[in-house]
């Protein structure tokens, strides 16, 4: 992060340059043609160049090249040349007008730009305020509709289990979709971290464990001592590699297994979920990860709304990486979540 | 059979129904349950009450619920748990440091409720001493804080310094989830360096050598984004 404002302070220099370089060949072109043309073509020539600094580069840039123009127009344009004074005295007028119209031109630009980002930072809060809002104003009746039924909960009769069933769908719902909004807004927090992949396999199997109908689990991890790092934001990236498991789960047969690794791939950590289902035929691989996307031929009580992978690839993505999926060998799919890795030396030198 | 006689459990929202969940979680036992429905109102309380244990919610209308909790735990050695509707990762951890024992994320089920419930009231009754002097048994591993000197099925096991720091740290706040600077802090001391980093590279090799099985581990539990916590019943 250190070499931010340095790289930062390195484009300001650069645009200062092109704008100043921009300002120069405008005026050599209006000096070559100074025979064909008048003041007014001068004054719009540079108007037109401040505004385009001052939209590009802000106040500061718009101010200088009002004054940059300002000398250049008296001093080859204006007669005499290569001099500041002025022949007519009317021109000082028109030149006066000039520099008065382009740094209040400079300035209105300006301001219309730092009023639009502030709008804009102002509609990302109100959004973010919203969802938090809507997620407690949900979250906290289900928890009441839960604990009720819970309670009346006898062993002859289901329907108070089967409430408490449907208000753990709902609240998973909600949950989706807050996820959902939040990465189609681009507001997912992601903390990235160096995290390890075993932990993260743990954490996995510890989520789902109950949830597979029955299914194993199978984590493959390397016996050696090779540490498995990435940079992730482990929380975000254990839902989306639980949202992979779950859906293995759901397209696979009763009792078929699920296999879970991590593998290095050059700079990537990969973590792999691969099944024994059907498979995915190439035209739809991409169509699966769009929210709602359901598979031909799949029942429609296969459980969830069809938003699992759609949010495991925002979450990849929100941290650099990516989600893809493939044929596995000996059938399947294979679903890919990468993550950036940390190079063995960046370890040891911690 | 929620917590033992006598026990006066302090329940702080302002939703009548989740306060009433809470009670009725807390009715098969015999403790006593007072109510607070704003965070004045329920700092007065805890101070006059001195419960045993506090429950609180975070969406208070007058105050925020972290300066509530940094508030009691000024004082008082009463486990707080806290109930929230959000999940993020930062607020748990702001929590955690803040003094509170536990969390549950809304909606909550009430048996899960009553479980974590009575194992902070069992672990603070037991608090001071734990976890220093004794000899700890779980299955087949041996462990002596004070020699120290780590068995398993009567076989010793080397630990080094840092694992064994770690592992005592854990060990002494038993059932409570550790934040990964809690943990840092309390192992390497202010040393500088890339925390995150160094307690996992420990915490897998301590794992390696404790767990059953170290890809599923039971003992030593990762709470995904903020801490780990251990975990022996």
């Amino acid at each position: 992060m250190t070499s931010a404002p340095a790289s930062r302070r390195g484009i300001r220099t650069g645009e200062w340059a092109a704008w100043l370089v921009a300002l120069a060949l405008v005026t050599v072109v209006l000096v070559a043609f100074r025979a064909r043309l008048n003041e007014a073509h001068y004054a719009l020539a540079y108007l037109l160049l401040v505004q385009g600094a001052s939209a590009r580069g802000g106040r500061p840039l718009g101010v200088a090249l009002a004054v940059g123009s300002f000398v250049c127009f008296d001093l080859f344009l204006l007669p005499p040349y290569g001099t500041l004074t002025i022949q007519n005295p009317l021109n000082w007028l028109a030149l006066l007008a000039f520099l008065a119209t382009s740094l209040i031109s400079a300035e209105l630009l300006y301001r219309a730009q730092a009023e639009r980002a502030a709008a804009l930072e102002a509609a990302h809060r109100a959004k973010d305020q919203v969802l938090a809002a809507v997620s407690h104003d949900l979250r906290t009746p289900l928890t009441t509709i839960k604990a009720l039924a819970h309670e009346l909960a006898t062993p002859d009769d289901d329907r108070a289990a089967v409430i408490e069933e449907e208000a753990d769908r709902l609240t998973e719902l909600v949950g989706q979709l807050l996820d959902l909004s939040r990465i189609a807004s681009g507001a997912v927090v992601v903390n990235a971290q160096p995290n390890e992949a075993e932990d993260l396999l743990g954490a996995a199997a510890q989520r789902v464990a109950g949830r597979l109908d029955g299914r194993e689990l199978r984590i493959a991890v390397t016996t050696d001592d090779v540490l498995s790092f990435g940079r992730f934001d482990f929380s975000q990236t254990l839902r989306a590699l639980v949202n992979l498991i779950e859906n293995a789960a759901k397209y696979s047969p009763a009792g078929a297994p699920i296999d879970v690794w991590a593998k290095r791939d050059g700079r990537w950590l990969v973590f792999v979920v691969g099944d024994r289902g059907p498979g995915i035929p190439a035209a739809e691989r991409d169509r699966i990860f769009e929210p709602y996307y359901r598979r031909p031929g799949v029942a429609p009580d296969a459980g969830g709304a069809g938003l699992g992978l759609s949010i495991a690839r925002g979450i990849a993505e929100a941290q650099g990486g990516t989600l893809d999926v493939g044929e596995r060998e000996g059938g399947g799919s294979e679903f890919r979540l990468s993550v950036p890795a940390i190079a063995e030396a960046e370890l040891r030198r911690g | 059979m929620a917590a033992p006689t006598g026990d006066v459990v302090l329940v702080i929202d302002d939703e009548p129904q989740i306060r009433r969940v809470v009670r009725n979680a807390l009715a098969a036992g015999e403790s006593r349950v007072l109510e607070a429905s704003t965070g004045r109102a329920a700092i007065d309380l805890a101070a006059a009450e001195r419960p045993a244990l506090i429950v609180l919610d975070l969406g208070l209308p007058d105050m925020a619920g972290i300066d509530v909790c940094r508030e009691i735990r000024a004082w008082s050695t009463a486990p707080i748990i806290v109930l929230s509707a959000r999940h993020a990762d930062a607020e748990k951890v702001a929590l955690l440091d803040a003094g509170a024992d536990d969390y549950i994320t809304k909606p909550f089920s009430p048996s899960e409720l009553d479980a974590r419930i009575r194992a902070q009231l069992r672990r603070s009754r037991l608090a001071p001493a734990a976890g220093e002097g004794e000899v700890i048994v779980i299955g087949p591993l041996m462990i002596d804080p004070v020699k120290p000197s780590f068995k398993r099925d009567g076989v010793p096991i080397h630990l080094t310094k840092t694992e064994w720091e770690l592992f005592r740290t854990l060990i002494k706040h038993a059932g409570r989830t550790l934040t990964h600077r809690q943990l840092f802090h309390a192992v390497w001391g202010n040393s500088s360096g890339d925390m995150q980093q160094y307690l996992r590279v420990h915490v897998r090799s301590l794992r390696r050598k404790i767990e059953a099985d170290p890809v599923r581990p039971v003992l030593i539990v990762t709470e995904p984004g903020v801490g780990y916590r251990f975990d022996h019943e």
